[in-house]
């Protein structure tokens, strides 16, 4: 097998274990199910594209986007806890390069993000099918979302991991980044209807972008210029903040 | 034949200051125990790492198995096992899940995986904890978890930087006796502790480190005889005597120094021909021996002689 290879199966091991797999599947579904039902009476009909969607379906196909970063944040992680428990140092002594360790960490977040992607997406279709207008787009534009987003995040997570010497400055740096990432987008609410800082703030979160590029896929919101604009911003973020992660991982010291 | 060879390898870290390895010199034959020893801070553990490519040397030469370690460093590290001073560990794996996991990681076959760790958890005493997760583990059976971890692949040389912190008697005995057992069919080993009857035991070279600069290496027998001799050497008189300090003190090559009591300690600082006077000049003066012992050299008072008269880096 080859050495990326050998790091990712690793990765995914020690990853998937059953609080990892609540966090990401059982949570999930409690909110697309849960709130996505009981909001229903409080928010009627969500307008998108030019039509109005139920709530349960505008949130479910929110929380695909909110997975992929979710769990690829998680997946980031696996960096800072392979400092914390000298796993680092170890795999970096042995027949592995950092480009090797690199590359798997790439990977298993991607795999970890398209994975959520389809289980969301899967379990979660009974929230949404009787809205669901999914194109021939639909797969591809769900797919690059999923890659760019654990890109995105994980190189995000990446960089806190590699930057951070304390578990207080971790979790804090961590947890203010996901509520920003998650509750200052359009995951959970539209942002038309939004108090204007607010609405504008939703736009400078690569979650709403990667949010509207899945509904685009998977509502049939259809390929408008702003789903354009921001899969162009994910595609450039992605790569830049990937290729910062890489240079802060490479000379990170021992 | 060289399995390690080292020329000047300097490092400071962050750049300026007091370098943590100031120009060491190393040359480790093929299928030796090689000891490197030294004080806390010496730069035992960043000598390690730079040998085992972890960190770029300032400056120096590296070659490990003949290679050019600085510029084909992979080539080292697939032939190499270490064991870092540094606890590592999975903590969401079991004992005996890691183990194969890293069996895995080396690209050792499923089947051969199984074996070895079986045979492992047997070696290091880990059966009854296999299947608890590392997280859980006391410091030393996490310690014993990550030594045999390292024996999941197959290596002709083992860095182990004080494999044997936290480890009870019995595993420390197990360790150095299946160390040995492996030195023997071939494997070199370059080891770390600061437990110098360890060393004593299992070394055939040893290297002695202080402020990153080597002060002293070779056979430990040669490092006894050579530093050890100046050794103490404690003569008990019937009844104490008042003359005797006066009586001792213009004896020249030793310092002498007596207690209240009736023990007279001799320090000889050349050769053993300081005692002979001490023990003339106490004759001449009618003053009878009851007893005259000398503790035998151990590589523990060489290393503290060695320690604390070499000078090292200035400064130190
Ligand atoms: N990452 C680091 N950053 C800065 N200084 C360091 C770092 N690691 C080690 N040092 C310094 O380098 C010197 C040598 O350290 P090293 O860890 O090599 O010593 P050692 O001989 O292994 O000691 P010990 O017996 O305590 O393990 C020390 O003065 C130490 O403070
Ligand atoms: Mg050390």
């Amino acid at each position: 097998m080859h050495p990326v290879a050998r790091l990712v199966n690793r990765n995914l091991t020690i990853s998937l274990n059953p609080g990892f797999l609540v966090w990401q599947v059982v949570f999930p579904l409690i909110y697309v199910f849960v709130a996505g039902f009981a909001y229903s009476s409080l928010i009627d009909r969500v307008p998108f594209g030019g039509r109005d969607l139920a709530y349960p379906a505008y949130l479910a196909t929110g929380m695909i986007g909110f997975n992929i970063m979710n769990s690829t944040l998680v997946s980031g992680v696996i960096i800072w806890n392979d400092r914390r428990n000298g796993m680092f140092e170890q795999i970096m002594s042995g027949p592995f390069t950092r480009t090797h360790y690199i590359l798997a960490s790439v990977l298993t977040q991607g795999i970890v993000g398209l994975a959520s992607a389809g289980l969301i997406a899967g379990l979660g279709l009974a929230a949404y099918y009787d809205q669901a207008e999914p194109g021939l787009e639909a797969i591809p534009l769900v797919v690059f979302a999923a890659v760019t987003g654990s890109l995105l995040f994980g190189s995000t997570a990446s960089i806190i991991s590699t930057r951070l010497k304390t578990s207080e400055g971790f979790n804090v740096m961590i947890n203010t980044v996901f509520l920003f990432f998650a509750f200052v987008s359009t995951a959970f609410y539209p942002a038309a209807g939004a108090p204007e800082p607010l609405a504008t703030a939703f736009y400078l979160n690569p979650l709403t972008y990667l949010v509207d590029v899945v509904r685009a896929g998977m509502l049939g919101g259809g390929l408008t210029d702003l789903v354009l604009a921001e899969m162009a911003a994910l595609a450039v973020l992605a790569a830049g903040l990937f290729a910062l992660a890489t240079r802060l991982l490479t000379r990170l010291d021992f | 034949m060289q399995c390690i060879r080292a020329r000047s390898l300097t490092k400071s870290y962050g750049g300026a200051g007091r370098p943590a390895v100031d120009g060491i010199d190393l040359s480790v034959g093929a299928g030796s125990v090689f000891g490197f020893l030294g004080p806390n801070g010496a730069g035992k553990s960043t000598t390690i790492k730079m040998l085992t490519t972890l960190i770029r040397p300032d400056s120096g030469d590296l070659s490990v198995f003949g290679i050019d370690a600085l510029r084909f460093p992979l080539e080292v590290r697939r032939r190499i096992g270490v064991v870092l001073q540094q606890a590592s560990y999975e903590p969401t794996l079991t004992v005996s899940g890691a183990l194969e996991k890293y069996g895995m990681m080396w690209d050792v076959p499923a089947a051969e995986r199984r074996r070895r760790a079986g045979r492992l958890l047997e070696e290091f005493d880990l059966s009854e904890i296999r299947g608890k997760r590392n997280d859980d583990l006391s410091m030393g059976q996490r310690r014993r978890v990550q030594v045999a971890r390292e024996f999941m692949h197959d290596m002709d040389l083992l860095f182990l930087d004080e494999p044997t912190v936290g480890m009870d008697p019995a595993a420390r005995r197990a360790l150095l006796d299946s160390l040995r057992r492996r030195a023997k069919s071939g494997l070199t080993i370059f080891y770390t502790t600061h437990v110098l009857a360890e060393a004593e035991y299992i070394c055939d070279e040893i290297a002695i480190i202080k402020g990153g600069r080597t002060v002293a290496a070779g056979s430990p027998e040669s490092l006894k005889s050579r530093f050890g001799s100046g050794r103490e050497v404690r003569i008990r008189v019937p009844s104490r005597d008042g003359r005797i300090p006066a009586l001792l003190g213009g004896v020249d090559g030793c310092s002498v120094s007596v207690d209240a009591g009736t023990e007279i300690r001799v320090r000889p600082s050349g050769s053993n021909e300081a005692l002979l006077r001490v023990l003339r000049v106490l004759g001449s003066h009618g003053i009878e021996i009851d007893n005259l012992s000398a503790a035998p050299a151990n590589l523990e008072e060489t290393f503290l002689r060695v320690v604390e008269e070499e000078p090292g880096a200035p400064g130190r």
